[in-house]
């Protein structure tokens, strides 16, 4: 399904259909996350990605006001090429996978009952990773500032 | 058990998927989500060998590439926006800008 | 009595409280020429006078605290502070230090932030922050019709941070970086009126010259730490044992301080002397390395002598002098603090400071006296036939600091030392009250064209006389004293093996002292008495406002006491007496004592000088002056409109033209500089560089891109294309890597 609906994205004609497949492919995604324990990071994904980002896009496509792009039949050779490498790289992603068997590691009831909640994930940034956390906040401000210095057409 | 193998083959599928997308469509907003479907497929990796090592580090870089792809869609909407009022276009062949 | 000598004893900050802010000494100036220096042109003249003054205020008062700190024996317990590279027990006394922790590292090499006041860097502290805020007194009132006031006093407080870097450093990196930033203050500041282009060169005579000495400097350093390398490696457990350390604390030392502290070097020159046994002397040739072969000793004298070279430029002496006299086109108050009081003693405060390194080499040490007393008598004779009153001040500036160098060379450091600082308040006199003539004489600055200001400017006229005696030694102003100190210690002191050279410098040091008193008495006689010149500019000069004054009175004081340091109050050890200065240095100067009685390299003499000695310098003295009195006021007023002899006319020719030193030097150094320039210019810059290099590259380069240009299509989804390949192409290398 997941697989699916990502290919709606790039398949679509209209914008507005590859948004909402986007959105269907980020709520499946947040599916596999559960799968994998990955509780809290599955949660952000439906609230950042189906949620604000997936609004953002919306909204941008709603005020250029996009209909369905003229299809162009012309290909031009890169555009050949890149997509021909990105099946190839697909090719050699699935070889290389097809030869390993990686098992998920036996997880005793004690790392059961913390593995992927909120707690330990935010044990972990505010203590071993708080710099880099300080630095994405920092990135997210300078990102807030910059986007409406950019949208804004007359400063 | 689910071998972790699957979890990633997905991952690679929708990241060539994404890559795909991103260089072959022309409309710079599909061009923007499949960057975010690229994102995502990274995430899915991240936290595939997270299950992998039953470590938690794996959701942390996971939390901070989400937070990363909510600066780079805000910033490159808005640059969006501003193509969009000077040439009229969203179209990626309309803006050879990076031409001298 | 014992309730004052307990007052002075006691510390009002106790002195482990008080060590970690002494950063702020050197801080205070800083943020007040940063101040001044940004903000300076939107504050406006009096707050920029405000905020210069109370930096150097501050920093006064901070001094005082370190150096009050530095007497400090509160309860009968000296303050004292471990040194890094002795035992535990050996203590450095009356010292305090702080270190800031590491400033860089390389390897092995590392130079701390540290800082140390002694009683030699203590007494320096005074001078440069004390004289330094009575100058910037003055200069308010000097400044005030200048409009790059806010420039002048960025400058002048730069200079003070500088300067103080200089004398509290506790390593030679350290202070080098307060020797060169000293040298910049001075090439802005002599440069100050950049607009007259005589000025702007004359700033940059000033720092070319010193760049030389600079770079002799900077060799002298490298081999100071090679030879500490090598002495590190060689010494063993006895050569310790003889300079009170052991081989772990002085690794240790290293390790922590770096090679290059004053203390650790200190150690190294009480290990050296023959007389102390261990397997390393000056005669040891050291085993390995770039300096492979040489003796220590050898180093230790070449190390010395570039020193000398460094010293010479920033002090000028002999060759390197001649940048100073040019410097007096800076503004007077400069002219007092930086070319006579502070920066040019800087090569004598680092011969004091290094003086135990210094005894180990008595070659080194005539030549320092040697050059010393040439520059000295050059100067003076020079300064016979000069009639700018700045001019006349400068080459005296440099004939007392060839008396300063005289002194170093021959062993007598205290009195050096004490020269120093006398020379520092009745020299700063002396400017100042040329600043002040200047000023009240619409910068009139021909001696010839001024004349009977005794009347107009009372005060100047009364500063000037006393700073006048002083430097030409009449009892008992404090110049009398630290001259004849200063002599007595090159009369009676013997270098090992250059007996001679101790005879030969006493006898060049009299007649300076005549020279002086003859020169000085003429600049005096024919500014300030007779009457007033048809010349002048203004008819009538005005006595400057109390600012300018105040500075001058409070000089001309502290030249008449200072003299106390020279008089033999305090008890020696093991019977007699002994001056107040040389016992108040001996905490710093007791280890070149006794380097120098191991080594046996400089015959030290501890008397104190005899009534003899006093007359014949007295007399001396006495006699230029009158020579100067009858010829100016009696002889020459008699011959005025008869022609006079072509032989006075040729001798006065020559040394006006300063004995034709600046001519020789364009004709011998700089004209083949530009010759070779000139060569470079055309065949390396125009042919090769040029042609070949930078057009060669540029048509390549253009040519190349020509045709790149055609892949650039401006396609940014071309572009990830290609990166898409280039990633497909790695992934299929690893997974090739991988199978195979």
């Amino acid at each position: 399904m997941t697989l699916v609906s990502a290919g709606l994205v790039i398949t679509a004609r209209s914008p507005i259909n590859s948004a909402m497949a986007l959105v269907s492919t980020f709520f499946f995604l947040a599916g596999i996350y559960v799968l994998l324990w990955a509780h809290t990071v599955a949660v952000m994904q439906v609230l950042v990605y189906a949620g604000a980002i997936m609004v953002l896009f919306l909204f941008v496509i709603m005020l250029l006001n996009l209909g369905d792009a003229p299809h162009r039949g012309k290909s031009s050779v890169t555009r050949l090429l890149g997509g021909a490498s990105a099946l190839g790289l697909l090719a050699v992603l699935s070889v290389t996978l097809g030869r390993t068997n990686p098992m998920p590691a036996n997880l005793g009831p004690q790392a059961q009952a913390t593995f992927g909640t909120m707690a330990a994930i935010g044990q972990s940034i505010f203590t071993t990773w708080l710099l880099p956390f300080e630095a994405v906040s920092l990135l997210l401000l300078v990102a807030m500032v910059g986007a409406v210095v950019v949208a804004k057409s007359r400063i | 058990m689910v071998p972790i193998t699957y979890y990633l083959l997905l991952a690679a599928a929708l990241f060539c998927m994404g890559m795909f997308g991103v260089l072959v469509r022309t409309n710079a907003l599909v061009v923007f989500m499949c960057v975010e479907l690229m994102l995502n497929a990274v995430n899915l990796t991240f936290l595939a060998f997270a299950r992998m090592h039953g470590d938690g580090i794996g959701h942390v870089s996971a939390f901070f590439v989400i937070a990363v792809a909510a600066a780079e869609a805000a910033i490159g909407l808005a640059i969006v926006i501003a193509v969009f009022r000077s040439r009229g276009s969203v179209n990626v062949d309309d803006i050879r800008t990076m031409k001298h | 009595m014992d309730g004052i000598v307990e007052f002075f004893r006691t510390a009002p900050i106790p002195p482990e409280v008080f060590a970690p802010s002494l950063g702020l000494i050197i801080l205070l100036p800083l943020l007040g020429a940063f101040v001044c220096g940004v903000f300076g042109k939107w504050l406006g003249r009096a707050n920029v006078h405000l905020v210069a003054c109370s930096a150097i205020a501050g920093a006064f008062v901070l001094s005082l605290m370190a150096f009050w700190a530095t007497s400090d024996a509160a309860g009968g317990r000296v303050v004292s502070m471990p040194n890094a590279f002795g035992l535990e027990r050996d203590v450095v006394r009356y010292a305090i230090s702080y270190d800031y922790g590491t400033w860089f590292a390389a390897g092995d090499f590392r130079v701390n932030f540290g800082l140390l006041v002694d009683h030699l860097s203590g007494i320096l502290l005074l001078v440069i922050t004390g004289v330094g805020f009575l100058i910037h007194l003055y200069s308010t009132s000097y400044m005030e019709h200048d409009d790059g006031y806010w420039r002048f006093f960025a400058y002048l407080n730069l200079f003070v941070a500088a300067m103080l870097t200089l004398v509290m450093a506790d390593n030679l990196v350290l202070l080098f970086v307060g020797w060169e930033g000293v040298g910049m203050a001075s090439y802005l500041l002599i440069g100050f009126w950049y607009t007259d282009s005589a000025k702007a060169w004359a700033g940059r005579k000033a720092f070319v010259t010193n760049r030389i000495g600079d770079f002799a400097f900077l060799i002298a350093t490298f081999l100071l730490i090679l030879t500490v390398n090598a002495f590190s490696q060689q010494a063993d457990p006895r050569d310790f044992n003889s300079a009170g350390s052991s081989r772990a604390r002085y690794t240790q030392g290293l390790l922590e301080k770096g090679p290059v502290t004053f203390k650790g070097l200190e150690k190294m020159a009480l290990a050296l002397p023959e007389g102390t046994g261990g397997a390393v002397s000056l005669a040891t040739p050291i085993e390995a390395g770039p300096l492979a072969g040489y003796t220590f000793g050898g180093v230790m004298t070449a190390t010395m002598l570039l020193f000398l070279l460094g010293a010479a430029g920033k002090s000028a002496q002999l060759p390197l002098y001649v940048w100073l006299p040019d410097a007096m086109a800076g503004p007077t108050p400069v002219s007092a603090l930086i070319h006579a009081a502070t920066m040019v003693t800087a090569g004598v405060y680092l011969f004091c400071r290094m003086s135990s390194l210094l005894v180990l080499s008595p070659t080194a040490m005539a030549t320092i006296a040697i050059v010393g007393a040439l520059t000295s008598l050059l100067a003076a004779l020079i300064a016979f036939a000069q009639d700018d009153i700045k001019k006349v001040l400068a080459y005296s500036t440099v004939s007392q600091l060839g008396i300063m160098f005289m002194g170093v060379g021959m062993g007598v450091f205290w009195a050096a030392a004490l020269h120093l600082l006398t020379h520092a308040c009745f020299k700063a006199c002396l400017f100042l009250g040329a600043g002040s003539v200047m000023h009240g004489n619409g910068d009139e600055t021909d001696i010839k064209k001024l004349g009977g200001l005794y009347k107009e400017m009372k005060w100047t006229h009364a500063t000037f006389l006393v700073s006048t005696l002083a430097i030409t030694g009449i009892i008992p102003l404090s110049g009398f004293f630290s001259k004849d100190a200063v002599f007595h210690g090159v009369h009676h002191n013997h270098l090992h093996d250059l007996h001679w050279v101790s005879g030969f410098v006493y006898a060049m040091g009299l007649l300076i002292t005549a020279c002086t008193a003859f020169y000085m008495s003429r600049v005096y006689l024919l500014t300030f008495t007779g009457k007033r010149s048809p010349e002048a500019k203004v008819a009538h000069a005005h006595e400057s406002s109390w600012f300018m004054t105040l500075p001058l009175v409070v000089l001309a004081f502290l030249s008449i006491v200072t003299l106390v340091y020279a008089l033999p109050l305090m008890p020696r050890t093991g019977g007699g007496m002994q001056p107040v200065f040389e016992n108040f240095l001996s905490p710093v100067l007791r280890p070149a004592e006794a380097v120098a009685r191991a080594a046996q390299t400089v015959a030290l003499d501890n008397s104190t000088p005899a009534f003899l000695d006093y007359l014949t310098a007295w007399l001396v003295a006495l006699s230029g002056g009158a020579a100067a009195a009858f010829l100016y006021l009696k002889y020459f007023p008699a011959q005025v409109g008869k022609p006079v002899p072509a032989f006075a006319r040729a001798v006065r020719r020559t040394a006006h033209n300063k004995f034709y030193v600046d001519e020789l030097y364009e004709f011998i150094l700089i004209r083949p500089v530009k010759f070779v320039a000139f060569i470079l210019f055309r065949v390396v810059d125009a042919l090769v560089i040029d042609t070949v290099l930078v057009r060669g590259t540029a048509y390549v380069t253009e040519k190349v891109g020509l045709g790149l240009r055609r892949l650039q299509t401006g396609d940014a989804q071309a572009y990830a294309a290609i990166m898409a390949l280039a990633i497909l192409g790695g992934a299929v290398y690893a997974l090739l890597q991988v199978l195979s």
